[in-house]
Formats: structure tokens, sequence, C-alpha cells
């Protein structure tokens, strides 16, 4: 009796040990795959594509959190830097993924690919598939794969161009010349839209017109913001936003798309993918079938739409890597994303799923959309972005509100950056 | 009578307040003793670079004219709201003193902005702000009158958001107060008015000395609070425009949770926590000045 209850005991005293070891282990059985994700439309995609793949394996649960951009990066970088695991798959914004590839906190996806006989699918636009590699390029280790395609597109009203005889917007210099026949003659229209709130914002309606007169943010790591060509940048952008709505320093992108859809807009140098779904459902819209969304205009450089894409990764102390690669694969795939793109409006990641006519049916800038992706400019792939970001945004918004001189900003701003990447 | 000995020995009492005691002092003093440490470092917790700078991020924050600029709006907000809310809640609480038809529904009506969630009551009030749309330049329309950049003008953003706190924030002094006026004793009045005394000798010699310790009691909640100040300025300005809104907390905010520059962010807020003691210990010397 003694001995059984001397055996019993060892049992019962390494039980703990044992159930503690297996927790690091993948599981068979039934899964919960937690998943850290966005709100709106991305929320509702990732909704579908998990309710699709519970069709097909009904061990598989999961548990979506959809939060707000800001919400979504710190609780993810806790989770990760902690290593407790909590989630299984995360979304990335593309200029956060240097950091979080950079400090290892991602399971390389090749053995992973290796591990299920798989190769990484070539329909992938190759831009993008770079934005998921860690050191940025072709080279690079996959740590993620491209969720949503989002590029910054350039809307305007074509009957307004028609109206007064005006030049495509094909340059600069040509939406300038529109704005100021617009404001001329149009008072109910403001001519020129973008969001001008400090910080990220006014930075990326910003960015494809800076580097299109040639600009550049970083060159070789230091600050180059004080060259000729951004002074150019920036004059160009307080010149045009003269013709911008009187509130236009507070805009974000609620106000935009309000005006683009009321039409009191003329042309916004920024729309994105999302904004722009129901411009032609004339239920939400009084400008059906009068905007034509295009990519952005050139000017010394060529047109440079800035890339804004969001990757899925999975967290290296996921302790399900192997059903959350599953579900990625699902997540990626061209069937999944024609369907989350014909239902919510995100934009895709692959080639193919451009090319579907029903869908360039529905959404007439799905070229220019391609385009942009392709040949597209993404930001400066330093771990420095979110800091040099707030800084630009800042220097920009005081120059925009008259607080600061073009050349003062741009010499200050210059400064501070050089500060944050010493 | 053993029972009672052991009660009456300080060790015991001490003894059954150690485990609270513990709790309160990791909850409170780890963090800021944590905070006090990481100020002296350059820590990035994103990349994990750690490495001890002493009293350079206090140097650079204090230089910094953002910060500079988010220290005087704070002061500047913390002030006025603080004023204003205390001044209104001693005035309503003033002017609804004692029993009238239909207290109780006005009472709920008063306290309902307290009862609201910063975000929805911002998210209401940036409608109403809106320079286009928004209700009150529509008002000033149409009496012709020019619109009001009140969340896109620099010199009128940060006052903006001050009427805000006003609106949400004042209901707290004025219940307050209200509570106060209700325990002063009626017979005081009343001999004082057999004296002679008329209400604003009442209000002079009597009232406000005895509400005195509560005054300076809201007050220092309000000033705390309002030193604090970060959801509405998330929700309405970010900031902007320009650095007209930016206040500390925001500040910090960036740095840790944007940046995850856990040294600076924690350099920002050890300067507020000292501002913020020293706001503290003034009013307690007050209040126990009062109770003596």
């Amino acid at each position: 009796m003694k001995k059984k209850i001397l055996c019993l005991l060892v049992i019962l005293s390494i039980m703990p040990f044992i159930t503690f070891a297996g927790g690091a282990q993948e599981e068979d059985g039934p899964v919960t795959l937690t998943i850290a994700g966005r709100d709106g439309a991305y929320g509702d995609a990732m909704q579908l594509a998990a309710d699709e793949y519970k069709k097909i394996n009904p061990d598989v649960n999961f548990e979506i959190l959809k939060l707000s951009g800001s919400s979504l990066f710190e609780k993810s970088v806790i989770d990760m830097k902690s290593g407790v695991g909590t989630y299984d798959i995360v979304l990335i914004d593309d200029p956060n993924a240097t950091q979080i590839h950079k400090a290892g906190w991602l399971a390389d996806l090749g053995p992973l690919y290796k591990e299920k006989g798989l190769t990484l699918d070539s329909d992938f636009i190759p831009t993008l598939t770079q934005l998921g590699r860690y050191p940025y390029g072709v080279n690079g280790t996959l740590y993620s794969l491209p969720l949503v395609g989002n590029v910054e597109l350039f809307a305007y009203r074509m009957d307004l161009f028609e109206k007064y005889n005006l030049a495509a917007p094909e340059t600069w210099t040509n939406v300038l010349e529109a704005a100021k026949v617009i404001s001329a003659n149009e008072p109910d229209v403001h001519p020129v839209l973008f969001r001008g709130s400090k910080g990220n914002p006014i930075v990326t309606g910003f960015l494809p017109l800076f580097w299109a007169h040639g600009g550049k943010v970083l060159v070789d790591g230091k600050p180059a913001l004080d060259s000729p060509e951004a002074l150019k940048a920036l004059e160009y952008f307080l010149e045009l936003a003269k013709f911008a709505p009187e509130g236009v320093s507070m805009y974000q992108s609620a106000q935009v798309k309000d005006a683009i859809y009321s039409g009191t807009g003329a042309m916004a140098i920024e729309v994105w993918p999302g904004w722009i779904k129901n411009l032609d459902n004339p239920d939400e819209s009084a400008v059906v079938g009068k905007v034509k969304v295009t990519k952005h205009p050139a000017e010394t450089e060529k047109s440079s739409p800035m890339i804004g894409v969001w990757l899925a990764g999975i967290p290296e102390a996921s302790m399900h890597k192997s059903a959350a690669f599953d579900f990625l694969q699902f997540l990626t795939s061209s069937d999944m994303q024609e369907k989350m793109a014909d239902v919510t409006g995100i934009p895709p990641t692959r080639t193919s799923v451009h090319e579907v006519p029903a869908l360039v049916e529905k959404y007439a800038w799905y070229p220019a959309q391609l385009d942009g992706l392709n040949n597209g400019v993404a930001r400066p792939r330093t771990n420095k972005w979110k800091e040099i970001e707030d800084a630009l945004g800042t220097y920009l918004q005081l120059a925009l509100i008259g607080e600061m001189d073009a050349k003062s900003a741009l010499m200050e701003v210059n400064a501070r950056i050089g500060e944050i990447v010493e | 009578m053993k029972k009672l000995n052991k009660r009456s020995n300080p060790a015991f009492f001490l003894l059954i307040l150690l485990p609270a005691l513990l709790v309160i002092l990791f909850l409170t003093l780890y963090p800021v003793i944590n905070t006090i440490v990481l100020a002296f470092y350059k820590y990035n917790y994103l990349s994990d670079e750690i490495k001890f700078i002493g009293l350079k991020n206090f140097f650079t924050i204090g230089s910094d004219t953002v910060f500079q600029t988010a220290f005087l709006n704070t002061l500047t907000f913390a002030a006025v709201a603080t004023v204003v809310e205390v001044g209104l809640g001693i005035f309503l609480a003033l002017m609804f003193y004692g029993d009238f038809r239909g207290k109780r529904p006005f009472m709920i009506t008063v306290i309902f902005p307290m009862m609201v969630s910063t975000m929805v009551i911002s998210a209401v009030w940036k409608v109403l702000y809106h320079y286009d749309i928004g209700l009150f330049n529509n008002i000033l329309r149409s009496m012709n009158l020019e619109p009001v950049g009140w969340l896109i003008d620099q010199s009128k953003a940060l006052f903006s958001i001050i009427l805000v706190d006003i609106w949400q924030w004042t209901p707290f002094a004025f219940l307050i107060m209200q509570a106060g006026l209700n325990s002063i004793p009626n017979e005081i009045f009343e001999s004082s008015s057999i004296d002679g005394a008329g209400y604003f000798r009442n209000l002079r010699s009597i009232t406000l000395p005895i509400l005195s310790s509560q005054i300076l009691l809201v007050i220092m909640l309000r000033t705390i609070d309002t030193f604090r100040i970060f959801g509405k300025v998330y929700a309405l300005t970010q900031g902007g425009p320009g650095n007209s809104t930016e206040t500390v907390s925001y500040f910090i905010y960036r740095e840790g949770f944007s940046f995850f520059n856990l040294g600076r962010a924690s350099a920002a807020a050890l300067y507020v926590l000292i501002a913020i003691s020293i706001i503290a210990l003034f009013y307690i010397k007050g209040i126990m000045k009062e109770d003596m």
C-alpha cells in the first residue's frame, strides 16, 4: 500500500513538469489561432477568411482581435518582446516591419515552407514580398507575407477637367495649374484635398510629390532634407495647399473621404483603395462615374506612389506555428484574396487577382493600383521610421500653418532626424 | 482579556496591514523606482539597446522645444480648466442650494457628462467644432459672423479642448461643493440672519470659510487630473495644429508607446512627477493647515 502511495506521489510530482514541457510543443487536435489584426475592412476580411477556413478545417477555431493601427503595434510589440506567444498571427504595417523583423520576433517562414513541401508563390507582387524580408530585398530571410496591397493613388474629377479643358494630371505642374483654374471657376469646390494632420497623415500626403521632385528623406542612413530638391518639393506643397480647404491642417481620412464622396473636392493627392471602394455606389456617392483614380503625377522623377502594405507573420513564440502557417497560406491564396477583395474591398497582393475581370470591372482603378504596387516607393527601411515620420510630420505642419517658412522647417527637421538616427 | 491585550499591541495591527502594505508598495514604489532608474539610460524597448547616459535624457528632454511647449500647454490647461471648473462648481452649488422642484432630474442631467467616456465626448465635440459642418460655426454663419477654426486655429485649439474639459468636469466640482454646503447646519445661517447678516456677508464669513477645505480638495484633484490630460488631446487634435495642443502626457505616450524610447519617456515622466508633487504638496499643506 505504501509503495502504491509512493508511486502515486512520484507520478503526481512529475506531472506538472510533463505538462509544462508539453506546453511548448505543437498540440494535436482542436487548435485556437489568436490573430492580432486590424479593425474596419481588414478586420472584416480576416473574419471572412477565418469563417471560410473553419468550413474546411472544423478543428481550427479563431480569436480575432480587431485593433486600431497604434493599438495593434503596441500590443503586438509587447507580446512578441515578452515571448509569451499570445498571438499566432500578427498584422504588421510595412514601415514597422524592419523593427519587428530585425528583432527576430517572427518565425522564419523558410523552414515552414520546406516542412510543408511548398515554395513562395511567384504570383505575389515581387516588390511586396521584399517588404516581408529582412534584410530588405530579394535575398533576405522571409518573415512575413504581404496580405493587403495598399498603395497610395491620386483621384480627380474628370467632369471638371473636361469642363475646363484641363490637361490630365500627369505632372505635379499640371495639378497646380488645374487647381488654379478650378479655384477661379468653382467657388463651392475645394480644388485640392489631403490629410494635413500632423504626423503620419501629412507625411503620407507629402511623400509622393516629394519623391517625384527628387527629394530623399535618408541617404545612406543620414538625413537628406536639406537638399534643393526637398526645398522645391515643400515650396510646391505649400503653394498647392493654398487651394486646399480652410481647415486642412486638421483633416483626417474622414474629411478627405467626405469631400470626395460629396463632390466638394476636385483632386485628392492621396487616396487609398479602402477609401474609394464605394465611389461608384449611388447610395453613398454623389460623384458616380465622375472620379478617375489613377497613379500619382510625375515631375523631375517618375510617378512615385507610396506603398503602404500590411504584412502577416507568425510570432516566434507562437505555440501553433504549423497551424498558423497553414492558415497564412489560405489567407494569402489567390482564391481567398479574390473573395476578400470582392466582399470587403481590401486590395490584393497578387498579380493574378488584379487581373480578375469581375474585380477590374468592379474596381476600375485596379490597373493603376497594380502599377503603383509594382513601381511604387516604400518608406525608408529603418527601425527609426516612426520617430522620423513624427518629426517630419510636425515640421511639415508647422510650414503648412505658416508657423515656419519652407527652408527653416526643412533645416530644423533635418537636424532633428540627425539626432534620431544618431 | 488576553485577546484584548493582543489586539492592543501595535505589532499585531502592523502584521495585519503588512500584506496590503507590501502590495501597495510593490504597485506604487516599484514603478516609480524603475522609472527613476530608466531615466538615466538610453533604452529602446524594441531594439533592446540599453546604455547608461547619466543626466543626458533630462537635458535633451528639457531643451526639446516640443516638450517645452507641451509643458507650458499643460500648465495653461491645468490652471485655466481648474479655476473655471471650481469657480463654476461653487457658483452652481450656491445657485441650486436647498430643495427645489425637479431637483432629481436636474442632478441626473448635471452629472451626465462625467459618466460618459472621454472618447465619446471627444467624438461629439469634434463634430460640433468642425469648421465646415459643425454646429457652432453653423450658428455663427446664421448670424452672419465669420466661422471660427476651433480646432484648426493655433491660438484657439487649446482653449477649445479646455472648454470640453470644463463641460465634462464642472459637475464634479459642483457635486462636492453641494455636499459641503449641505453639511453646514442651517442654524448657523439662521442665527447670522438674526444678527443682521445678509446673503453676501453669510457667503464671505460662513459659507466659503467652512467650504474652504472642500474647495482646496477639489482644486487639488482637478489640478492633478488636468495635468495628466491625454484622452481629449489624442481624440481631438493629436497635439496639433503645429504643437499648439501638445501636452506632457501625449509627449510621454508617443515616446513610450509609439517609439518605445523608455529612457526618454521616463525622464519626461519624472519632470511631470516633480511638478505634480510640488503642486500636491502645496495643496496638502493648505488642507492640513485648515484642519489644525
